[in-house]
């Protein structure tokens, strides 16, 4: 668990809350101006006891704020008439303070989620490998919900409370001398004593949301596999760890709540403590004849105040403690650097595009090489048939073309740059890829084809769908472009799913495609009449087809075949086809052997 | 069932522990007026103008005492209040959850995974705060009976004075729930699409990053955060302009007392004590006042949130939301009930007689199939993309509930699809399987104690034992989120290996072949039919698979177009003959002389 230190509050404040000065600005003078409200209207009550109690008769000379009335009773219906206008202006001015609290609250940490959600997704693929979408929310969401008291209400109403502490202390001390030191003592004990707790619960906070957060993940991805869980029996078993996750979050749940009593018990205390010395002072004062009634009163008033700031402060002090916990992992997320860093933006060429390994050699971790000195070059324009088992390298071939992953020797280059070189953004511009898992949004059919890019025309969509024969699926949709795919494609057929994500590929003008295993999931008839595309996107296009299936790879004009992250072979197709003892010749003869089957 | 019936059904499932919150909240409320009558105490004794009880000391000591309860009870009602609301909404979201594994597993769910699990989190987590709210209410309220009784005994139009405002609250309370209840389901929306969009995009990592589109995609996620912004803010400041109604209510209230009482301690028959002890009720008034209101505009909230809520059981009553289940949190977790067979469970003959189901809002889906599938053989569903072929596979085994028909096992009509087709009747292997975020053996084995499993079994069976070799920690490999450390091919296996362990009576496979290539695939085929006895249904495009079939279901536009062995359906069946020749007719043309023309003789 990570406790946030004092500079990290400080960059968040100075990153996200420096942009709305003005409105922070406004916000604190109407938090300024309720503290004053608050601090004059108990001088109205004395003025009203004393003027009531004792008509007049012991008024000290310092406490009166208004001449002596000439008529009593119409004093005192000023003096009360006072008072209410006195609070309803201090609601107001408190009604105007939430809204700009909030307002700038929302829009920091707004900046802050959009900032974070940007910085992880550009994390290379190593982050998002290890963490469920259920967890991304906690930390994308959540922790920053957390934060956002830090920016509305905790900075400017800490301040402001202390200010009214202050202010009360500094009011007492008008009246007497001793019982304003000794409030002063007081007032900075329950400050010690609050600080003392702060500390005490972020512990108990962080284990609490970390159990949330697992149970969360655990809720998400059990809920998008309930077909598997059914099919295979296993709903016992699921809600057994269920039951497990829950008990694990009570038993922090209620380490926590023990936490939060531990605060009130702290702030009732000194509550109690506050009281019990403004009546000693009062009454050993006004034996002495040297306060009146009134001022006891207003001690006991200013006393009761200070509890109010206290308790405002005890449960900034538990937001803080929550905000501290998501600082904490926020500060946490955004120190991790993607081993992926964006190069200095020497430009991949136009065209069809180069392809060359220079020596690759790369591995996931430490212990297993997945490709060993891979080298080969793919002249434009030309098509490379990638074969081999799953798991021998081909996915990998194609992920480093994309940079999702950089090799650990040797290099890789487009058109003659070095990917580390190239800027991230232009080189996935250049390279187009369908893969065989097509991941959707819940959003519109058009959305989903330009991830929310506004500024490409509806007419390249239609244009691309129809060079892709769909224009009679476009037809079918009830809305058009604006149909709307339900969550995770569900409404689709996995065919369906993939043609979307030709599409994408041939809204892009690519200058290499890769088809990973791209018409495994297409039956042989839908296959078909996709090719005359496939043809049209390989048209003057570099173009690498990772497939385990012999009939897809017909269209190259070269073959590789990779085993164990090696090349084992890597010809043109005709003459690999025709040479007997070629690995590819073998393969044709296997698949053949098994249609005879 | 009305929204306060589910909430008096969640405090009858713990009603000690409710009534123990209950008892200490209000213990607390109670200990927390010591101070006041301690205060009147005070000014009675320094002004002479009551009959004195106490000395200054005795005052301070009974302050200390009250003081010391109050810590106490606040302890109590801490750990009471956390355990009380945590049970009820794990039973609320063990019922949810375990209705919602009882639905047709391949049926969407009414919202994104993300949306839903806002409606787990947050929408429940509100329901939980309302009984923190009800119990605090409860507190307030019988301390404020007692504070009301002390002001009445004082002075009783001082005192009635003081309750015209909690009138007034009332009033504009009932007058705004509506608007209340507005603002806060717009928020709910627009924060639940927010997270679900979250999840959306961090599910789609890679193919926002291969796209190169991270721009575009986190400026949908800003519009979105924009969009809640504002609905947060609306929220937001009108609750707060409520909550200062009800202040500035008890303001005038108390600015009236102010005027009311200035004769009467003129005349000093409402001495300074008495005024001390109003001025601070009429706080404490306030508390329940506006908690008062709050609970009313919360209650209508909570409302929203147990329809949001209900809308994860797919229009099944909502009972079961709040229905008496175990809810194991003394740490002891429910067994898995062992799944025996008995004679009745094996499989002889499976009939399916006019199957059918159409997808909500569209004109796909499988119309009247009839089919019938005899121990020991072997059924392939083939057909061009969208025929429903997995459609069919689905509606069998109640992942998708069928409109029409009937399906009889050994005879014997099945009642409850989704119940029945789980092993050791049937296992199924998805096109695109689901697996978990826990090591390769627990999402084989699903439950079944490894002792009484066969895994190496399983996992030959699915051609895996290689993949196991290259895994560094072999079964206690961790998956990762949704087994992507897995490649696809290792996925399907797994999911097969899964389907394996379960030896159930029938096989079911949604294109296995997908993720394999064909070397693997060939042996996979060779080893399913070596199980004894083993009754396959598979979807498949493969020549392997279809030249093993007993017999073939050619599927066209959700009906059976043809179904009969392969020799007779190439002589007689046109669409067979496309798909046949679709798929492997130009590898053999393309691939020259290395390439024999497959022989078309059975």
């Amino acid at each position: 668990m990570i406790v946030p230190r004092l500079e990290q509050y400080r960059h968040i404040l100075r990153e996200y809350m420096l942009p709305w000065r003005s409105r922070v600005l406004l916000l604190a003078l109407m938090l300024f101006t309720s503290i004053g409200l608050q601090l004059f209207n108990p001088q109205i009550l004395r003025l009203f006891i004393d003027t009531a109690v004792d008509s007049g008769n012991n008024l000290s000379p310092g406490a009166t704020l208004w001449p002596a009335p000439d008529n009593t009773m119409n004093q005192l219906l000023m003096v009360a008439l006072l008072f209410i206008v006195v609070a309803i202006l201090q609601q107001l001015v408190a009604v105007g303070a939430v809204y700009f609290g909030e307002d700038v609250g929302w829009k920091a940490t707004n900046k802050l989620r959009s900032d974070l959600a940007d910085h992880c997704l550009r994390l290379d693929m190593s982050f998002h490998h290890k963490r469920t979408p259920g967890e991304m929310i906690e930390r994308v969401d959540s922790d920053v919900t957390q934060i956002a008291n830090f920016f509305s209400q905790f900075v400017v109403i800490i301040l402001a409370n202390i200010l009214l502490l202050a202010g009360v202390v500094a009011m007492i001390f008008r009246e007497n001398t001793t019982t304003g030191v000794i409030m002063g003592v007081y007032a900075l004990f329950t400050l010690w004593a609050l600080n003392a707790v702060r500390s005490l619960a972020i512990p108990a906070w962080g284990s609490a949301r970390e159990a949330s957060a697992s149970f969360y993940g655990f809720l998400e991805e059990q809920l998008s596999g309930t077909e598997d869980t059914r099919s295979s029996g296993a709903v016992p078993w699921t809600m057994r760890n269920f039951t497990r996750l829950m008990y694990f979050r009570l038993r922090s749940e209620q380490k926590a709540s023990i936490m939060n009593a531990a605060i009130f018990g702290v702030v009732a205390f000194c509550a109690i403590l506050g009281l019990g010395i403004s009546l000693v002072a009062g009454y050993l004062l006004y034996n002495e004849g040297l306060i009146t009634l009134g001022t006891i009163f207003l001690f006991v008033t200013y006393t009761h105040i200070l509890v109010r700031p206290m308790r405002e402060l005890t449960m900034q002090v538990q937001e803080l403690q929550k905000a501290g916990a998501g600082i904490g992992r926020v500060i946490e997320l955004l120190n991790i650097k993607t081993k992926i860093e964006d190069g200095p933006g020497v430009p991949v060429p136009d065209g069809p595009l180069d392809v060359r390994f220079d020596d690759v050699t790369f591995a996931y971790n430490d212990t297993e090489v997945v490709l060993q000195n891979v080298d080969f070059q793919l002249e434009p324009g030309k098509v490379l048939g990638l074969l081999g088992r799953t798991g021998s390298g081909k996915t990998t071939i194609s992920r480093l073309l994309f940079r999702l992953y950089d090799p650990v020797e040797g290099s890789v280059r487009l058109g003659g740059t070095d990917l580390r070189e190239a800027s991230l953004q232009q080189l996935r511009q250049r390279v187009g890829i369908v893969t065989q898992d097509v991941q959707l949004f819940r959003a519109s059919v058009r959305d989903n084809l330009t991830f929310f890019d506004d500024s490409i025309p509806d007419e390249r969509i239609h244009e691309a769908i129809h060079d892709l024969g769909l224009g009679p699926w476009l037809a079918q949709l009830p809305e058009g472009l604006d149909t709307r795919i339900e969550s995770g494609g569900r409404g689709l057929s996995a065919g369906e799913a993939q043609l979307l994500a030709f599409t994408r590929v041939f809204l892009k003008d690519p200058g290499l495609v890769i088809l990973d295993e791209a018409s495994s999931r297409l039956d042989p008839l839908t296959e078909h009449r996709i090719e005359r595309a496939i043809d049209k996107l390989l048209h003057r296009r570099s173009g690498i087809i990772v497939a385990h299936r012999l009939a897809t790879v017909q269209r190259s004009d070269e073959i590789m075949v990779i085993e164990h992250g090696h090349i084992i072979e890597h010809d043109n197709r005709a003459r690999l086809a025709a040479d007997p003892d070629s690995r590819f010749a073998h393969l044709l003869r296997i698949g053949l052997e098994e249609a005879l089957a | 069932m009305k929204d306060w019936q589910i909430v008096l059904q969640l405090i009858r499932f713990r009603p000690g522990l409710f009534g123990i919150t209950v008892l200490f909240a209000t213990l607390g409320q109670l200990a927390q007026q010591a101070p006041a009558l301690v205060t009147r105490e005070f000014f009675n004794i320094l002004t002479d103008s009551a009959p004195v009880r106490f000395d200054l000391w005795a005052l301070v000591a009974l302050l200390a005492a009250s003081g010391l309860a109050e810590i106490v009870v606040r302890f109590g009602v801490s750990w009471t209040r956390a355990t009380f609301q945590f049970t009820v909404m794990a039973l609320m979201r063990l019922n949810v959850f375990r209705h919602v594994l009882k639905q047709p597993g391949a049926r969407p769910m009414p919202t994104s995974p993300g949306e839903s699990i806002s409606r787990f989190g947050g929408d429940l987590d509100e329901i939980g705060m309302f009984f923190r709210l009800l119990e605090m209410l409860v507190g307030h309220f019988i301390a404020s009976l007692v504070a009301v009784y002390i002001m009445v005994s004082i002075n009783p139009l001082i005192a009635v004075v003081a309750f015209m405002p909690l009138l007034l609250v009332a009033l504009i309370a009932n007058l705004t729930h509506q608007r209340v209840q507005h603002y806060r389901r717009v928020r709910r929306r627009a924060a639940a699409r927010v997270v679900g969009f979250v999840a959306e995009t961090f599910g789609a990592a890679q193919s926002v990053k291969v796209a190169g589109r991270e721009e575009p995609v986190i400026s949908e996620f800003q519009r979105l955060n924009e969009v809640r912004r504002v609905a947060a803010l609306k929220d937001r400041v009108f609750e707060e302009v409520q909550r200062s109604t009800y202040y500035n209510a008890v303001n005038i209230g108390t600015g009236i007392v102010l005027i009311l009482s200035a004769s009467a301690m003129r005349e000093g028959s409402f001495t300074l004590g008495d005024f001390a002890l109003f001025v601070f009720y009429l706080e404490r008034m306030t508390q329940f006042m506006r908690m008062f209101g709050f609970s009313l505009s919360r209650y209508k909230q909570i409302g929203i949130s147990i329809d949001r809520v209900e809308w994860l059981l797919g229009g099944a009553p909502r009972q079961i939301m709040v229905e008496h289940n175990p809810v194991w949190l003394d740490g002891k977790l429910p067994g898995i009930p062992k799944v025996s067979v008995g004679e009745d469970d094996r499989l002889h003959a499976l009939e399916i007689e006019g199957l059918s189901y159409q997808h909500p809002g569209s004109q796909n889906g499988i119309d009247n199939i009839n089919l019938r599938l005899e121990r020991g053989t072997f059924t392939v569903v083939t057909g061009r993309i969208g025929a429903g072929k997995t459609t069919l596979l689905r509606t069998l085994q109640g992942l998708l509930p069928p409109d029409r028909g009937e399906i009889r096992w050994n005879g014997e009509p099945v009642e409850h699809l989704a119940e029945f087709f789980v092993p050791p009747h049937t296992a199924y292997t998805p096109q695109v399987p689901r697996l978990f975020s826990d090591p390769l053996r627990d999402n084989i084995l699903m439950g079944i104690p490894e002792k009484e499993a066969d895994v190496p079994e399983a996992i030959r069976s699915a051609v895996m034992e290689r993949d196991l070799k290259e895994l560094d920690e072999g079964l206690d490999t961790l998956v990762g989120p949704r087994g992507v450390r897995l490649s696809g091919g290792q996925m399907q296996r797994t999911a097969a290996s899964r389907m394996f362990v379960r030896e159930p009576e029938l096989l079911i496979f949604d294109d296995l072949s997908s993720a394999l290539d064909v070397e693997t695939e060939r042996r996979l085929w060779s080893r399913v039919f070596s199980r004894d006895g083993a009754t396959c249904l598979a979807v498949s495009h493969r020549k392997a698979a279809l030249r093993r079939a007993d017999q073939i279901i050619v599927m066209k536009d959700g009906h059976i177009h043809a179904q009969g062995r392969l020799e007779d359906l190439l002589q007689h069946c046109s669409e067979m003959q496309r798909l046949w020749e679709g798929d492997f007719s130009e590898e053999a043309r393309k691939g020259n002389g290395a390439a024999p023309q497959p022989a078309t003789t059975t």
